[in-house]
């Protein structure tokens, strides 16, 4: 039934955190929510579906832990999250009918910034807000990282675990630490995005679909902190990113790079979307590392090919985020842009720049880089000396068989 | 004169019932008879590494990591603070506690006599860390650098104390003073050193009654030990 899937996806993070938040109780919010959606899905094909399924559903999953908490053993924090579940409390009651103001949505921010605390494992916080935030199962979230179920649940049981025993406290950051914070949820947010666009072709579903997932969560958290421009710069980022998923493998299921890229199998409303909110987030300050980012991925959204786009605005781009980050993987990528507009030549003595400052010792994309730059300007045995330097670090198939390629291409 | 024990475990060891059953029995008496005889002043289990949180700044940046200061195989499990006439002493009654069934204890003697050694009550309210305060010898430090870790360290001690939020704490007396004791095939083993020699060493502890992690996490950061040295954070259990 696609109006429960889509009122799925909505509600599970808000029930989630309300539950969360009322009982204190992770599991015990996880397991009724999932309950309640049973319940619907069981009786919404009989019965229709409600005028208001969110408030049907919160209201179930309610019910389903006041019912629990009374059949455990009558312990005082029992009693007294029975009686937090069951207080009648003006503003909170009235939210869940409405289900987008106020509270409700407060509740949602506590639930995403205590996953992503940064006192937990990173791996953890990816794991805790995709399984309490958008209600994909343990074995599926297990699958989309490529681990066995019980290393999942332990990774989601510990984290449990310490935000209880550690004392991680359950709220939205004090305003002092909000910017640090929301930098590091956004982080999760577009780890989890890059992992589902990393996963390859012949991927399972649930692995692609964690772009789809980490999108949500993006526009959840920009809808959720309006003030922030860099959440809106993620949302664009991404959406600019994820344009580009028709044709960026081929039908071998081999890596296809940017200049060779069928751009008519971009998707234009992504593209649209996403130019939307960056102009959105550009009327706000800072102008954040994301937000470049995604300014330069409009650039090539914009550009019908590789020899149109403004290549010397994206390594003016580039430029300022190296200021932002500081991040040599930056300055490598600045460089490619810098070979599109001044040449190859020019270009490499900022890649030997990196490379002596040994910063990005073990990537594979220096060599790379290096490699594809001396192809260009005619230098054989040099490029196939880096190509092999590259396959030396390379990680995953699809770019094996490109670097193989272009060996390949230099060496014959 | 005042001991530290640092009680260590195997975290992976795998543990049953009956041998839980015999360390709490032990435990039980141990505790009577050094608490009722005044040997005890204060001690608590410290909850698993899986709970713990490292702080270290360096160059203005905080970094988090979680999990402990260092991974060996032996891990901090618990604390006492002992007041015995000698090491000897110290070294004697550490051999009758439990710990000495599944782990080791290092005991360090406190670098200076503390008055208020006793802890008040827990509250419902607050949470309860220790700051397990470890410096790495190899970074190097300038003689400026050197000469304010001590002024900087009382001040955040004088802040932290008047906020409420600092219980107790001592600096330690170096690692090569430490003497650790396990018991192997019914012997008492006792040899001179730390319980292990890891790159950052155990120098010194706080203990912290806060509202949550967080606050505890911020005072960690802002110790003068944090940018040359790391702090982990640990919840008592």
């Amino acid at each position: 039934m696609p109006t429960i899937i889509s009122t799925f996806r909505e509600e599970w993070g808000r029930i989630v955190a309300t539950l969360v938040r009322r009982t204190g109780d992770w599991d015990l919010a996880e397991e009724c929510t999932q309950d309640a959606f049973e319940r619907a899905l069981a009786r919404w094909p009989h019965d229709g579906v409600p005028e208001r399924p969110g408030a049907w559903l919160m209201t179930v999953a309610r019910n389903r832990a006041v019912d629990r908490l009374r059949r455990d053993t009558l312990r005082a924090t029992k009693l007294q999250q029975v009686a937090m579940l069951g207080a009648p409390d003006a503003s909170r009651d009235s939210n869940d009918e409405d289900g987008r103001d106020g509270d409700s949505i407060d509740e949602r921010l506590r639930l995403i910034f205590t996953c992503c605390h940064p006192a937990l494992a990173l791996e953890a916080r990816v794991a805790l807000t995709l399984r309490t935030l958008t209600g994909l199962s343990t074995s599926e979230i297990a699958r989309a990282f490529l681990v066995p179920e019980a290393t999942m649940a332990k990774r989601l049981v510990r984290a449990k675990h310490k935000i209880a025993n550690a004392g991680i406290p359950y709220r939205v950051p004090s305003h002092d630490s909000l910017g640090p914070r929301t930098t590091g949820v956004l982080a999760v947010i577009y780890l989890l995005f890059n992992e589902g666009y990393s996963a390859s072709a012949g991927s399972e579903l649930v692995r692609t679909n964690l772009c789809e997932y980490a999108l949500e969560l993006a526009r959840l958290v920009a809808h959720l902190l309006p003030e922030e421009p860099e959440a809106k710069g993620l949302v664009a980022l991404t959406l600019f990113q994820h344009s580009r998923h028709d044709a960026r493998v081929d039908a071998r299921g081999n890596l296809v790079t940017l200049e060779d890229q069928d751009r008519s199998r971009w998707n234009r409303d992504d593209i649209d979307e996403a130019q939307r909110w960056l102009n959105d987030a550009r009327m706000q300050e800072p102008f954040g590392p994301y937000q470049l980012q995604a300014a330069i991925a409009a650039h090539h959204a914009r550009a019908d090919s590789t020899s149109g786009t403004d290549w010397r605005a994206i390594a003016r781009l580039y430029g300022q985020l190296v200021d932002a980050t500081g991040s040599p993987v930056v300055e490598l990528n600045r460089a490619v842009a810098v070979a599109m507009c001044d040449g190859p030549a020019t270009a490499l003595d900022l890649v030997d720049r990196i490379a002596a400052s040994a910063t990005l010792q073990g990537y594979y994309l220096l060599p790379a880089t290096r490699a594809d730059f001396l192809r260009r300007l005619g230098r054989r045995d040099d490029a196939a000396r880096s190509y092999r330097q590259a396959l030396d670090l390379v990680g995953t198939e699809p770019e094996r068989r490109f670097l193989t390629m272009r060996l390949a291409e230099v060496t014959d | 004169m005042q001991y530290m024990y640092i009680h260590t475990v195997d975290e992976n060891l795998v543990r049953d019932d009956a041998r839980d059953a015999e360390i709490q029995e032990v435990l039980d008496s141990w505790l009577n008879e050094t608490m009722s005889s005044g040997v005890n002043l204060q001690g608590s289990r410290l909850r698993p590494t899986s709970d713990a949180t490292t702080v270290r700044v360096r160059r203005d940046e905080v970094t988090l990591t979680d999990g402990p200061f260092t991974e060996t195989k032996e891990q901090v499990a618990g604390y006492d603070i002992v007041e015995c006439p000698s090491m000897e002493e110290a070294l004697a009654w550490a051999a009758k506690h439990p710990t000495t069934l599944i782990g080791s204890i290092e005991v360090r003697p406190l670098y200076e006599q503390v008055d208020k050694a006793v802890l008040p009550d827990e509250k419902p309210t607050t949470k309860r860390y220790m700051l397990i305060v470890c410096v790495d010898e190899t970074i190097e430090l300038s003689p400026e650098e050197i000469a304010g870790i001590g002024p900087a360290t009382d001040a955040w001690v004088t802040e932290a104390q008047g906020k409420g939020m600092r219980l107790f704490g001592s600096r330690l007396t170096g690692a090569d003073e430490a003497r650790t004791l396990r018991i192997s095939d019914g012997d008492v083993i006792v040899t001179d050193g730390p319980f292990a020699e890891t790159k950052e060493q155990i120098a010194g502890i706080d203990v912290f009654e806060c509202a949550d992690l967080d606050v505890a996490l911020d005072f960690a950061a802002r110790h003068p030990v944090a940018t040359f040295g790391a702090l982990e954070v640990r919840p008592f259990w």
